[in-house]
């Protein structure tokens, strides 16, 4: 976890200095000599928490305090009064205004540093508590609730998101006899990276739609889903690999393009064979051109998509397992009849931890025998 | 932290990446990088000659720097590609945006 950030306010030198050496063990500290400099530090990057003298020339700590409040994303900073005014009406006046510990000097060094770590431990529960479930709940928007349903065909999908996983996104569409699937991962991790996945899918979704009726070349869509995330400002700075496929079911025909993800695997009879032909990751160039390729499935063939959570698991030898280490354990998983449980065994078997440490996403396309 | 920045002349720096450029450090990198384009740097030569991990995170914060040089005509190069690097670019098709070069020294004499 990052280090937590301290802002000390205090006018007195010596003071000032011993807190900021004594605290700067722990935390990122930085310091300011009355409330005036402090709100503009705040205002340059808010820390996490505060600890201010109250009496001060310029803007004293009730001012400070008082200004902080007034502000949505200044208010709920954790705040520590460290005053000698240890008289009744200034400490209630500071506790009404919000104040979350106050501390009369002289002051023991160690008591302050436990006050610090019981309310920055606190404000961090609080944080992680709120990042899961908003977490969750993106993860399971940008997964669909079900699968298509064709005869002679079994379309299942997994997938497990890690609370600091990545933006795994997973879609599909009915367009006449033809399904769109779209599979991929917006990079980053964490909260921010499902954030900008569930605005991706949104865009995908969108240009899809508006794209239908003109075209049915996964390579056309892509190339304008590329050019939207290039272009568009709130998109800025968000790149994502990604798989359309468009799949003819009674034709037994997949046509997709590859914008840099994890290749899929075709598994038949004759081992897994990787599809290869991709081209380039989403939101770097503008005028990057991607085209599509034809396979045909097999009677009794499987076709098999996933995201990087589980190439990029380790095998004990401190590498990663790559594109062909996961391919090599969907050998024969075709005629399995629970082919994703077996695959995730696989990976872990050849991974030198037992559980995953990223999202995990697979989808299998069975065609019966 | 194991990057280390240094000027080549006032168009071009060189980063050396390190053990890793990851969740960890990204932020770290994109900021440092952020500071010498604001100073006039438009090239950069990254060193990927320690570089065992590189994973998504990182490749995003390379990208973003791409995407900020290049409307100022600046380049984005690699040298002394290690192995997991190497996967990668290929897994992204990026070798057609991120020329390579097998040494800090010939990217620097291309780019001079």
């Amino acid at each position: 976890m990052a280090e937590n950030s301290i802002l000390i306010v205090e006018d007195e030198r010596t003071l000032r200095r011993l807190l900021e050496y004594r605290l700067g063990k722990t935390y990122r500290v930085r310091t300011a000599a009355n409330g005036e400099e402090a709100l503009a530090y705040v205002h340059e990057e808010a820390p996490d928490l505060i600890v201010s003298d109250i009496m001060m020339p310029k803007m004293d700590g009730f001012a400070l305090q008082d200004a902080l409040s007034e502000e949505k994303s200044t208010r709920a900073i954790p705040f520590i009064f460290l005053t000698a005014k240890a008289d009744e009406t200034s400490k209630q006046r500071g506790m009404r205004t919000g104040v979350d510990d106050y501390i009369t000097k002289p002051f023991d060094i160690d008591q302050l540093l436990s006050r610090i770590d019981r309310l920055l431990e606190r404000a961090n529960v609080y944080q992680s508590q709120l990042d899961a479930k908003l977490g969750q709940d993106f993860s399971e928007r940008l997964m669909p609730k079900r699968m298509p349903e064709e005869p002679g065909y079994d379309a299942t999908f997994y997938n497990k998101p890690r609370e600091y996983g990545g933006g795994d996104i997973f879609d599909w569409k009915k367009a006449g006899d033809d399904y769109f699937f779209t599979l991929g991962d917006v990079m980053g991790k964490g909260l921010q990276a499902k954030f900008y996945a569930f605005s991706f899918l949104g865009y995908v979704r969108s240009s899809l739609k508006a794209m239908m009726d003109s075209t049915r070349s996964p390579a056309k869509l892509m190339q304008k889903i590329n050019q939207v995330l290039v272009e568009d400002e709130v998109m800025e700075n968000t790149f994502a690999s990604l798989l359309l496929i468009r799949w003819n079911p009674k034709r037994h025909e997949l046509t997709y393009a590859n914008a840099g993800h994890c290749r899929p695997v075709l598994v038949t009879d004759n081992g897994p064979e990787l599809i290869t032909y991709s081209d380039m990751i989403l939101g770097l160039k503008g005028d990057t051109e991607y085209q599509d390729s034809t396979l045909t499935i097999p009677p009794g063939a499987a076709f098999m998509a996933y995201t990087d959570g589980l190439m990029e698991q380790q095998p004990p030898d401190g590498t990663m397992l790559g594109e062909e280490g996961v391919m090599r354990c969907t050998e024969n998983l075709h005629t399995d009849d629970a082919p994703i449980d077996r695959l995730l065994e696989q990976v872990l078997d050849a991974s030198h931890n037992d559980q995953f440490d990223d999202d995990i996403l697979v989808f299998w396309l069975q065609r019966h025998a | 932290m194991s990057l280390e920045l240094k000027t080549h002349n006032e168009e071009t720096v060189i980063v050396r990446i390190g053990k890793a450029l990851d969740f960890r450090n990204a932020s770290e990198f994109k900021a440092q990088c952020q500071d010498q384009v604001q100073e006039g740097a438009r090239n950069f030569i990254l060193d990927f000659s320690d570089t065992g991990i590189l994973d998504s995170t990182g490749l995003g914060s390379i990208f973003s720097l791409y995407r900020q040089v290049s409307p100022l005509n600046g380049q984005v190069v690699f040298a002394s590609v290690s192995r997991p690097v190497q996967v990668v670019v290929q897994l992204t098709r990026t070798y057609k945006v991120f020329r390579q070069f097998p040494s800090v020294e010939a990217a620097q004499d291309t780019l001079a």
